[in-house]
């Protein structure tokens, strides 16, 4: 029976074609944005634990809690050789000197026996130059220790073009990939950084993150809310920003902080076996001896507090999406409404040559149920099209790009069911309403 | 055999009660055709309904086969309707988005049959009806005798008991209205039981037992034909 009632159900759908599209068009509309977003969002969110993996959650990031008043972290501003006058800019970007956190990596090792290893990263705004343009540039140095054991953390560091960092004694530079754009530069030419002349050893992979806002820009303002998680946070998402950023040796750079704000952390990967948390609360305690208060945040912290907040953006944005969806079967139910209203007789008919009320009930619950489904299919299909297109527009407005939306078998059978659901539903009452007509009332009708 | 004892129907519209039978008796002759006649509102097509099993009266018993038609349920109704009863209407009231084979073919959909007995049975409903070469055509690309003859069709699917007529030539012209009688007549060969409902005068020609109504009361009783005493 089931199956003649879908055939029926099928011819009634297709014989009022306009309406039947009209309708399915506004489930489709619903169960589009509910797939884009949430396919998007999950993508966004198994980036950023992919991210935090590479990472390790064994990693610990030192945020000094004085360090970054005054950082200035301008994005690249270039001009032309005769235009540069570093003196000029360099006076309204001054700020206080030696911001640096002062950790000592290798005192805190062995302070806290738990830590693995450690490595101290500073991030500094110098002028730079090259023969094309001069302007100031973001130049992170990491020591060689930490370039080889927390590359992830620099977006794995990935060379492109040339070489990678290795000789403390020499003046060599890694530069970013958008970075050895605007200088013009390739591996072999020779740039001014701090007004000392370096090598360009290396150009990097393209990173991808977004140029539209700088995440060490805004450290001084997170800084200063005093939340020490999204500080990480954020300079996590600055420093895996390698696009625009210019790379030396500490031993290299630990000289040039002279006239230009810098910002200084430290990062420890904790021993296997050894409780994440415990060692965070002993690398406090051992930086206050130090005399340089701190807080270390884990990896896992940070991921866990992204993570809310990005199921939190992502529920608000299904729900709204589900607004959509709720609407399309408001239309829904209208048609079914319309429907019975105009065949009113054949119901009577349909009555007269012996359904039953739950036949006549079936008929049109399956054929609002089917207008629900087809919409829903529909709707997955558009969503992923319009997810995969709109990835980049929604990259480049969250700051990532390096992701690919989440089409989960879940996703797409739980929409397709949920559609069908909630064509039936809809379907419910005026089914209902056919099903309790009085035959010869409905054979009466015009 | 179809029978009313002491039938009264009412039905309420709105604060007004109508009054559409008063205590009618009347037996239907089992495999003949029954003409009822009776001016509009004189409660022939509410006595049609009755017996068809659409709708219950208010006081009084419609027997048939020595069942209580006013006892059953609504289910029971509808499964009457399917296996014992056949209606063809004044306005055919076929289903415009269904083929005449695909009409013929919903009573049997309804009762769980196959797809393909139901096209067999249907097909072969149609060629008894004269229209073999029509079958895929929708009602709107029919004519109304022929519209009507797939009605007659779809009621005979079933092979009920019973065909209930209302009106079925009202809205056909003399020769095709003609050609609609001499295929319901024919039935009673079949051994059905044909009930007419009409107020032409001339059909009660054809019937074997006449019953006028008059403002709900049979006025007259008629056997009119040699097979029914």
């Amino acid at each position: 029976m089931s199956r003649n009632l879908l055939r029926l159900a099928l011819k009634n759908i297709a014989s009022r074609r306009t309406r039947s599209w009209l309708t399915i068009l506004g489930v489709l509309i619903g169960v589009t944005a509910v797939v884009a977003l949430i396919s998007i969002g999950s993508g966004v969110q198994k980036a950023v634990v992919a991210q935090f993996e590479d990472i390790g959650y064994d990693v610990v990031l030192i945020v000094p809690r004085s360090g970054v008043a005054g950082f200035v972290g301008a994005a690249a501003s270039m001009r032309a050789p005769g235009q540069f006058d570093p003196s000029q800019i360099m006076r309204r970007t001054t700020v206080a000197a030696g911001s640096s956190s002062g950790i000592d990596s290798a005192l805190l090792l062995q302070q806290v026996p738990a830590l693995l290893e450690a490595g101290n990263l500073t991030t500094r705004i110098l002028p730079v130059e090259s023969e094309a343009v001069g302007g100031f540039l973001r130049v992170t140095s990491p020591s060689a220790s930490f370039l080889e054991a927390f590359s992830a953390i620099l977006g794995g560091f990935v060379i492109e073009d040339g070489v990678g960092l290795s000789d403390p004694t020499s003046n060599e530079v890694v530069v970013g990939a958008r970075s050895a754009q605007s200088l013009e530069v390739v591996v072999g030419d020779t740039i001014l950084v701090g007004g000392e002349r370096f090598a360009v050893v290396g150009v990097l992979a393209t990173a991808g993150e977004s140029t539209q806002e700088n995440p060490l820009g805004a450290l001084e303002a997170t800084q200063a809310s005093g939340d020490a998680g999204d500080v990480a946070s954020l300079l996590l998402r600055g420093l895996s920003n390698t696009d625009d950023t210019l790379f030396v040796l500490e031993e290299r750079a630990a000289g040039m902080s002279s006239n230009t704000g810098q910002f200084s952390t430290t990062v420890a990967r904790v021993d296997i076996g050894a409780s994440v948390s415990e060692a965070q609360a002993a690398i406090e305690t051992a930086l206050l001896e130090q005399g340089t208060p701190a807080t270390a945040i884990s990896v896992e912290e940070m991921a866990d507090s992204i993570q809310g907040t990005l199921g939190m953006v992502e529920a608000v944005l299904a729900s709204i999406a589900a607004v959509a969806l709720i609407v399309g079967a408001v239309g829904l139910m209208n048609t079914m409404y319309t429907a019975v209203l105009e065949r009113t007789r054949e119901i009577g008919v349909l009555k007269a040559i012996g359904a039953r009320d739950g036949q006549v009930l079936g008929l049109f619950v399956v054929d609002s149920g089917l207008m629900g489904l087809i919409g829903g299919a529909l709707g997955v299909g558009a969503g992923s099209l319009f997810s995969l297109f709109g990835t980049d527009l929604v990259g480049s407005v969250l700051g990532v790009t390096r992701f690919a939306p989440v089409f989960s078998i879940p996703l797409i059978l739980g929409t397709l069911a949920a559609s069908f659901a909630l064509g039936s539903l809809a379907g419910v009452w005026p089914a209902w309403r056919a099903a309790r007509l009085h035959p010869v009332e409905a054979l009466a009708s015009e | 055999m179809p029978q009313l004892l002491d039938v009264y129907k009412t039905y309420r519209m709105g604060a007004v009660e109508v009054l559409a039978l008063r205590g009618i008796t009347v037996d239907i002759p089992d495999r003949h055709l029954t003409v009822v006649m009776g001016r509009s509102g004189s409660g022939k097509s509410t006595m049609l309904h009755l017996i068809g099993c659409l709708d219950t009266p208010t006081k009084g018993v419609v027997e048939h086969r020595g069942v209580n038609l006013g006892e059953l349920t609504s289910r029971e109704r509808a499964a009457f309707r399917a296996k014992e009863a056949g209606f063809v209407f004044q306005k055919f009231s076929l289903m415009p988005n269904l083929s005449a084979r695909e009409n013929v073919e919903l009573p049997l959909l309804l009762r769980n049959s196959t797809r393909s007995e139901a096209r067999a049975a249907s097909e072969s409903a149609l060629v008894r009806v004269g229209l073999d070469d029509r079958m895929r055509h929708r009602p709107s690309k029919l004519s109304g005798g022929e519209q009507q003859r797939v009605a007659i069709a779809r009621a005979l699917i079933n092979d009920p008991s019973l065909v209930l007529a209302d009106e079925p030539t009202g809205n056909l012209d003399t020769a095709t209205g003609a050609s609609i009688l001499a295929l319901l007549r024919g039935l009673t060969d079949q051994e059905k039981t044909v009930i007419l409902v009409t107020h032409d005068q001339g059909i009660s020609e054809l019937a074997d037992l006449l019953v006028e109504l008059q403002d709900g009361a049979v006025s007259k009783r008629e056997a009119t034909m040699r097979r029914v005493a």
